[in-house]
């Protein structure tokens, strides 16, 4: 089955052709990286304009790259939960429009559901049950993956997710943005031991996150230090703090894995490409006698190959959504709607 | 030709069908629908209410703002992708336009006004009666509504939401003789306006066709807002 996947819950307009839920034809992501860049984050209102602006031409292209036409899609699947609404809906609306122009099957998504896949996308052999942890600039959650379509959330973050506290230090110390490929970059040149900074609800038993304190603790450091005229290596503090984000990550998804007793860990979302992190859970699950899978780095960021796959297993199940999908910015995954 | 005529700019969901300047079909969902929900139904239902299937459309009319921002997006999203999905042209057309061509009967200067929606300012066209439908005399107008008031010299019929109030104003400013019309853009007013241009064999390009914002500076607002605030924490 040809699946054409939209994807445009947050700044990236994403469309992708992908036959069963494995093979990609194609995965255009139009990103506004330099939006971004000039703002220092996602202003809701302009990424939703430059979806409006973009998505007939990032789906034109996608079918053009695969070289098929509409007439070779066989359904339709569009992440419709979790994401800011405006740009949530340009997808959808634009899903929809084709779905009933030529009387395909749809599929809303959850943003985080196709996270789960675009893991599987990379590693076909990726067991169930597993633990997946997604990291993001928009999230951090710990779920138990049961099967292809059943998920329980462990936990979530509490205030900043992983990937937008990069991004805040980044932009407090001038950095490009986003900010987890340079903190990454610059860490390799730090000491990772330089600072010792706090990992936040480490000991606390819930799987929930909480980066916001980490943050403020780095620049409340700066600032002191600064204050006293000492100024600080900003390699070791980029290393440092890294390296409490990893720890917490890491410890944390392995405390789930115990406790679930799966032996399989997937990694997935942006943050997912940070070389330390991947570093770590590969040492900590070759001592552990675990498996860690990770997307491929092209799957990592958001896209719609992902959404495609994803959707492909909910049809297979003879899951859909009629034309009347909505958008809905921020549900858990497990409640998701069977329709 | 058989036109289909999308406007959602006014937290309002409309379709309509024309055919050589007939109304075919007029599909009005009201005000706090969704939207985005309702859209295909919406479609679906008006094409059926003329007997008709997607495949006996023609070409597509996309009211393409100023208005609500985000009921634009999914009127201009769904009408270039259907346009786009079935192979057909389309046309984009200035909410302005489609609320003047209500007036088109009217022997005044037609005034057509849409609230910006921040504060009091307005967008407004100005417009004659021409051979059954309108022709814009000027640019597109973004101010105050007391504003106009320099452009309006002779009687005029205001058409907006609200059209009695922004008479009022202007009559306090103006000795002309100003009406009002109470409307809204609707969807066959879309489709034959479109059918205007598309019976001429013109098109827009219809992956291009995207929300107009008219005032600029609204956008930059917005830029200005955020860069701002970022300035502010970096210090």
């Amino acid at each position: 089955m040809l699946v054409l996947g939209i994807e445009t819950s947050c700044d990236e307009t994403s469309a992708a052709l992908v036959i069963d839920g494995k093979e990609i034809l194609s995965n255009v992501i139009a990103t506004q990286l330099d939006l971004l860049k000039k703002y220092g984050g996602v202003v809701p209102e302009i990424a939703a304009r430059r979806h409006a602006e973009l998505i007939g031409y990032v789906i034109k292209e996608s079918l053009d790259r695969a070289e098929k036409t509409l007439d070779d899609v066989e359904a339709v699947a569009v992440t419709a939960q979790q994401g800011l609404i405006g740009c949530l809906l340009v997808g959808v609306a634009a899903a929809k429009a084709i779905s009933y122009a030529r009387g395909l099957p749809l599929v809303g998504i959850h943003h985080i559901e196709g996270h789960i896949y675009a893991s599987r996308l990379s590693n076909p052999d990726l067991p169930f049950p597993h633990i997946c942890l997604t990291v993001s600039g928009g999230h951090t959650m710990l779920l138990y993956v049961k099967n292809e379509t059943s998920y329980e959330l462990l936990g979530t973050t509490l205030d900043d997710a992983a990937g937008e506290a990069f991004d805040k230090i980044a932009k407090f110390f001038n950095l490009d943005f986003p900010g987890g490929p340079t903190i990454d970059r610059m860490a390799k040149q730090g000491n990772r031991y330089a600072f010792h900074l706090p990992r936040p609800m480490l000991r606390n038993n819930s799987y929930d996150f909480s980066f916001s304190g980490l943050k403020t603790a780095v620049i409340n450091m700066f600032k002191e230090k600064l204050a006293k005229n000492v100024s600080l290596p900003i390699y070791d503090i980029a290393a440092s703090f890294q390296e409490a984000i990893v720890d917490v990550l890491v410890t944390k998804t392995l405390r789930a894995v115990a406790e679930k007793n799966v032996q399989a860990i997937s990694v997935t979302g942006g943050v997912s490409a940070n070389s330390r992190l991947r570093e770590v859970f590969q040492e900590q699950c070759r001592h552990n006698g675990l498996a860690v899978y990770f997307p491929s780095l092209s799957l990592c960021t958001d896209n719609a190959a992902m959404v495609a796959a994803a959707g492909y297993a909910r049809l297979k199940r003879g899951q859909k959504s009629n034309l009347r999908l909505n958008v809905y910015p921020n549900v858990p995954l497990e409640a998701r709607d069977e329709d | 030709m058989k036109v289909l005529g999308i406007d959602t700019s006014s937290y309002m969901n409309t379709v309509g069908i024309t055919e050589s300047g007939q109304v075919l079909a007029e599909g009005r969902y009201p005000a706090k629908t969704d939207t985005l929900e309702q859209i295909v139904d919406n479609i679906d239902t008006t094409l059926k209410s003329a007997g008709l299937r997607l495949s006996d459309i023609d070409g597509y009319g996309i009211s393409l703002g100023p208005g609500s921002w985000t009921g634009i997006r999914v009127g201009v999203t769904v009408g270039k992708m259907l346009a786009f999905s079935t192979g057909k042209p389309a046309c984009g057309v200035n909410t302005l336009d489609v609320l003047g061509f209500v007036g088109r009967d009217h022997g005044y200067l037609i005034t057509a006004i849409i609230s910006v929606g921040a504060g009091d300012a307005v967008y407004a066209g100005i417009y004659n009666a021409a051979d059954g439908s309108i022709r814009r005399t000027g640019e597109y107008y973004t101010g105050s509504v007391e504003g106009l008031a320099g452009y309006i010299d002779r009687p005029a019929v205001i058409i907006a939401q609200g059209a009695r109030d922004y008479a009022a104003r202007l009559k306090k400013m103006i000795s002309h003789e100003i009406v009002s019309v109470e409307a809204r853009p609707y969807g066959s007013a879309v489709a034959y306006l479109a059918a205007l241009r598309l019976e001429k064999g013109e098109q827009d390009n219809v992956l291009s066709l995207s929300p107009v914002y008219l005032k600029e500076s609204t956008a930059r607002a917005l830029v200005n807002k955020y860069s701002g605030n970022r300035n502010k924490k970096d210090k």
